[in-house]
């Protein structure tokens, strides 16, 4: 192989998503395939049988389209028409919730990916997987009264996604005025509020481009989304995150809250049949919609753990780091003092003086993780306030506190930002964790670490009551690290 | 093109929408069937107001709390948990009055049904719920009499308890299981009695020759022991250890039988008018001491002296601080040694004399009685015997002498270690005999005990405690203990303490988890003995300034609200129902139905007022 071709297929994204697909694939087929036979009870399962043929077909097939880009960039330098269209196929493997495959194949449909195309694709995954998800109620024995029309919504949204993916395929959006593209703007933006999160960002980009912007403005944003839209488990991560965040907002119309709370004696223990996916547990309750209202709560309390001490912290670290060194000492060492007390025993001390609900957990999670945000801050603004445009505005007699607000922090914040992903993956262990303990929200509240909680003591006669919920855990926070990876190397300079 | 995807979507969305049914659907469909199954949020809109209640409890019952939110939350009430960790905090929550209802349980360790309902019915028990008259005069009345008029009386007193006045709201019975390794125990030395505690001296090794050199490695949950003096406790952290360290003049045999076997007493005897009950004492206990860690036969006989003095301070609310179980023995006027022998030849209650009664399968006739047990010969005919006189006839005093807190001590031993005054008892400063301190490792470790029982305590600390055989304990007899050391592990969790006994670190766990049983039967070196059991599960109300507190109607409505079935069907049919703590004691034809248009009733009534 010539450095030339080496060099090919290095620099092929393509080539290293299919790789990444390969080897995942196989990966769960080989899972799906443990579970096919039932060593205890020495029985075939039908429904992982399905899914292991699924996925090794899948693999089968992504093995030849890898082989395929690899000749394309040994013979050709580039991946020839034949190669992509074939890619195509893997499609429909969004329909065994091969989401890898799926973004693979959307990836292989355009030459030179867009911001637009790589989001609205993405939007488009998410709200399958929403719809699909939420298309498991049909099985129940009721379904809540507003499902009919929340499924239309989605459904309706679904198409309009697939043709956004369309549009986006075809055309690239450049920076310039444009009055439909501000509207689509505006009107993907709102649709963020239904919980696809892509569409708040896509809206965004569309209006940053179409309206008429100063150009650095729209550099620094295309330059950013570039980057993060170019890392596959970047994207992957924030699919999922955006995923739990919109299907807890579907779920207020299309889950029946009594599932997942209320006991039923009569159907305690079940095993995972299509009417409960991931079974029943010790009293009779729905584990599949106890973990879709789980999420809500994780992410309530993630996000909202994050946010009290980023603002908190915040504030107190940039005012530590920019006025007097006296004023910075009396504050840092009273953080000191609070940072020499572990985070988890100080919430546990919060919660057994004050009760265990919601808003003491919110509380105690919150309190133990001010000091490092304020360290971040108070780094970050001595550092900026001694560049030249802080002294600049000093010289042009700006109050101090305009200095601050308008100059200094809004600089700060990258490195706040990517903290901040990295916490709430933290903060959704912790969380749960203490739940696990007792010591989270009360016992019935469908939680994840509730739900783990219960699963554990069956864990020898019912491994799924604990699996299914551990799963929930790990991938939500596997996904704002991967994400908060992918946003610290856009955000990093050094990296450019 | 597009249109038609419209009219396929609208035709698919019209056929789903065809065969679904909507929770509104379903909620209708219910309520014009069976009213009984609306939720919270259709009352909330029916009725006024939704009373509150908060149910306070300890984490190891949450499930049961579980259940009982559920229940009552669809009988229209708003409920609050209040959860706490350990029984310290349960109990000062408790004391503190923060709570509605706080889930308890009792088991009548005595076996007999005066004592289920006295400590906790009457208006001076020592676990009193309520002051209420009528139930003082039903307890007291049926303590007079035998089993067949007292079921009538009882029957009497649950109605007025529970239904009428709904003091109590009763859970359920549970079952007694106890998991035996039987690769290294001999299950069939291992007995799983429903009221009295595990009898070590019968346990045994598979393979006999390990009797000496291997400890049997029992388990209990409780680690920090009340007292190893047997009247200054009653509760799980000792009741086990003192009854296998105190010999008393009596045992419960596994249905609850009053029998001498295994006792202090050779044989006993209730005289005609069931005020005096006579106890012919055996010769063959000394008491044991521990020295270097060993066991030693101290050369003093566990004698009649003893039995008198044990159970006059047994009684005597002053007679050490902290006294925990005067109230059992309170039925007691005297306890006296008898000396005449013609005295025995009164006549005993279902015929016959009292010494017939008392030579019944003895090898050597009574000749002579003596009020010295240092001049006691069994062989040749020299006894001693204790003779109890209760205040009113009261057949059930042999229940409560066979209870671990009527367990015989040293006399000379417990007085030499007793000096301080009682009234100026500082736990700080005094210790007194059974401290825990004494026997735990460490500086204050100082181990006074003196043991009637086939086993003495050697020493502790917080994970386990030792114990040895004591030598003189009956030898030669069926009853001298077979295994020389054993070794109680304090384990906390349920769970912990199976995987323990699954991994062989202990050989026999008493109290396996309900939802456990599968797991023990299927593990090949397991076995799995069940017993029915008197522990009862029950809501006490809060009768101190609480609406709970006035309102007969609100507290017959959750008593009406709680479903018994489905606690029932929750522990896979391993509990069973119950009507008040007497409820595995005496069969009073009683039973609790949930009764959901009862509560409405009771709960617009209650509104009305």
């Amino acid at each position: 192989m010539s450095t030339q071709q080496v060099f090919a297929l290095k620099q092929s994204e393509e080539y290293k998503q299919a790789q990444f697909t390969f080897v995942i694939s196989i990966a769960l087929m080989v899972i799906f395939l443990f579970n096919v036979y039932d060593f205890s009870e020495d029985t075939w399962s039908m429904g992982w049988g399905i899914f292991s043929l699924a996925y090794l077909l899948i693999s089968v097939l992504q093995g030849i389209i890898t082989y395929c880009i690899k000749r394309d960039l040994l013979t050709e330098g580039t991946i020839q028409k034949r190669s992509r269209i074939l890619g195509a196929i893997q499609l429909p493997s969004i329909l065994v919730g091969n989401v890898f495959s799926t973004a693979f194949a959307f990836r292989m449909l355009r030459r030179k990916p867009s911001i637009e195309y790589t989001l609205s694709y993405f939007m488009l995954i998410a709200q399958f997987l929403i719809v699909g998800v939420s298309l498991f109620n049909v099985f129940k024995p009721y379904v809540s009264d507003k499902f009919m029309m929340t499924m239309t919504v989605l459904t309706l949204f679904l198409i309009m996604d697939i043709v956004l993916v369309l549009y986006f395929n075809r055309n690239d959006v450049v920076h310039q005025k444009n009055n439909k593209l501000k509207w689509l703007g505006i009107a993907l933006f709102l649709r963020g509020v239904t919980g696809n999160l892509f569409g708040f960002i896509l809206g965004y980009s569309l209006l940053v481009k179409s309206t008429n912007r100063d150009a650095s403005a729209v550099d620094k944003w295309n330059k950013l989304w570039n980057k993060i839209t170019r890392n596959f488990t970047a994207m992957l991560g924030l699919l999922f995150v955006i995923f739990t965040f919109a299907i807890s907002v579907a779920s207020i119309g299309t889950f029946v809250y009594s599932f997942a709370s209320e006991n039923n004696y009569e159907a305690m223990l079940l095993e995972p049949s299509l009417m409960h996916p991931f079974g029943t547990d010790n009293f009779g309750r729905d584990v599949f919609s106890r973990i879709i209202y789980g999420a809500r709560i994780s992410l309530i309390v993630g996000v909202v753990t994050t946010i009290i001490p980023f603002v908190i912290g915040g504030g107190l670290g940039a005012v530590a780091g920019y006025f007097s060194k006296s004023l910075d000492n009396v504050i840092m060492r009273i953080l000191d003092v609070l940072y020499a007390i572990p985070g988890i025993l100080l919430a546990i001390a919060i919660i057994a003086a004050f009760g265990s609900s919601t808003t003491n957990l919110i509380i105690a999670l919150s309190v133990g993780s001010i000091p490092t945000y304020a360290r971040t801050m108070r780094a970050n603004v001595m550092m900026v306030s001694n560049l030249e445009y802080v002294e600049a505005a000093k010289a042009l007699g700006e109050s101090e506190w305009k200095i601050l607000f308008q100059h200094v922090v809004p600089n700060s914040l990258a490195p706040m930002i990517v903290k901040a992903t990295f916490t709430i993956g933290g903060a959704i262990i912790a969380t749960s964790s203490l739940s696990f303990l007792g010591l989270g929200v009360e016992p019935h509240v469908p939680e994840w670490g509730n739900v783990l909680r219960v699963g554990s003591e069956y864990l020898e006669t019912h491994p799924y009551l604990a699996i299914f919920p551990g799963i929930a855990i790990i991938l939500l926070v596997l996904s704002f690290n991967f994400f908060g990876d992918g946003l610290r190397d856009s955000l990093d300079p050094k990296m450019d | 093109m597009k249109k038609r995807i419209v009219l396929l979507m609208a035709f698919i969305a019209l056929v789903l929408a065809g065969c679904l049914n909507t929770e509104s659907d379903v909620k209708e469909d219910d309520s014009s069937t069976d009213s009984t199954s609306e939720t919270a949020e259709d009352k909330g809109t029916g009725t006024a107001s939704a009373p509150t209640i908060e149910i306070l409890g300890m984490s190891t019952s949450e499930d049961d709390l579980n259940i009982l939110r559920d229940q009552l939350t669809k009988n229209g009430f708003n409920v609050e948990l209040n959860i706490q960790p350990d029984y310290g905090s349960f109990t000062s929550q408790k004391e503190a009055g923060n709570y509605d209802l706080a889930l308890n349980s009792w088991t009548t360790v005595t076996g007999n049904p005066d004592y289920a309902v006295r400590s906790l019915f009457t208006s001076d028990g020592d676990n009193s719920l309520f002051a209420d008259e009528k139930a003082d005069e039903l307890v007291n009345k049926a303590s007079t009499q035998l089993q067949d008029e007292y079921t009538e009386t009882y029957k009497e007193l649950e109605q007025h308890v529970v239904f009428d006045q709904a003091y109590i709201v009763p859970l359920y019975v549970s079952y007694k299981a106890q998991a035996v390794n039987h690769e290294v125990i001999d299950e069939s030395t291992v007995r799983l009695p429903k009221s009295r505690a595990a009898v070590w001296e019968d346990y045994d090794f598979v393979d006999e020759s390990k009797r000496d050199s291997e400890p049997l490695i029992l388990q209990q949950a409780i680690g920090a022991l009340t007292s190893l003096d047997p009247i200054k406790g009653n509760d799980g952290s000792i009741n086990t250890l003192n009854t296998n360290m105190y010999v008393r003049l009596v045992n419960l045999t596994d249905d609850d039988q009053v029998v001498s076997d295994g006792s202090l007493s050779l044989n006993h005897a209730i005289a005609e008018g069931n005020e005096d009950y006579y106890f012919l004492l055996r010769d063959d206990i000394n008491f044991a001491a521990v020295e270097d860690m060993e066991a030693v036969d101290t050369g003093e006989r566990v004698g009649a002296e003893d039995v008198v003095f044990s159970l006059e301070r047994a009684k005597d609310k002053d007679s050490v601080p902290d006294h925990r179980t005067y109230s059992l023995h309170e039925s007691m006027k005297e306890i006296s040694i008898v000396s005449d022998l013609s005295e025995l030849d009164t006549a005993a209650t279902d015929g016959g004399t009292v010494r017939e009664k008392l030579e019944e399968g003895i090898d050597n006739e009574i000749t002579e009685l003596v009020t010295d047990k240092t001049q006691v010969d069994n062989e040749s005919g020299v006894y001693q015997v204790v003779k109890v006189t209760t205040e009113n006839p009261f057949p059930q005093v042999l229940n409560y002498l066979a209870h671990q807190s009527a367990g015989i001590v040293s006399k000379d031993q417990v007085e030499s270690i007793n000096t301080y005054d009682v009234e100026d008892y500082d736990v700080n400063t005094d210790i007194a005999y059974g401290d825990q301190r004494t026997v735990t490792e460490g500086n204050s470790y100082d181990n006074t005990l003196y043991a009637s029982g086939p086993y003495i305590m050697t020493h502790k600390n917080d994970y386990e405690a030792h114990f040895v055989k004591n030598p003189a304990y009956m030898p030669g007899t069926e009853k001298e203990p077979k295994i020389s050391e054993v070794i109680v592990k304090f384990i906390q969790d349920p769970d912990s303490a199976l995987s323990a006994l699954r991994n062989g670190e202990i050989h026999i766990l008493n109290g396996v988890p309900e939802t456990k049983y599968d797991i023990v039967e299927e593990d090949d070196k397991l076995t799995l003995q069940q017993n029915e059991s008197n522990g009862v599960s029950y809501l006490a109300f809060n009768m101190d300034n609480r609406e709970v507190s006035s309102s007969v109607p609100l507290r017959q409505a959750v008593l009406y609200s709680v479903n018994q079935e489905e606690i029932i069907s929750f522990y896979q049919g391993n509990k069973m129902n119950a009507v008040s703590t007497v409820t595995p004691l005496v069969d009073t034809g009683l039973s609790l139905e949930a009764d959901s248009e009862k509560v409405k009733e009771l709960l617009s009534e209650y509104d009305g007022n």
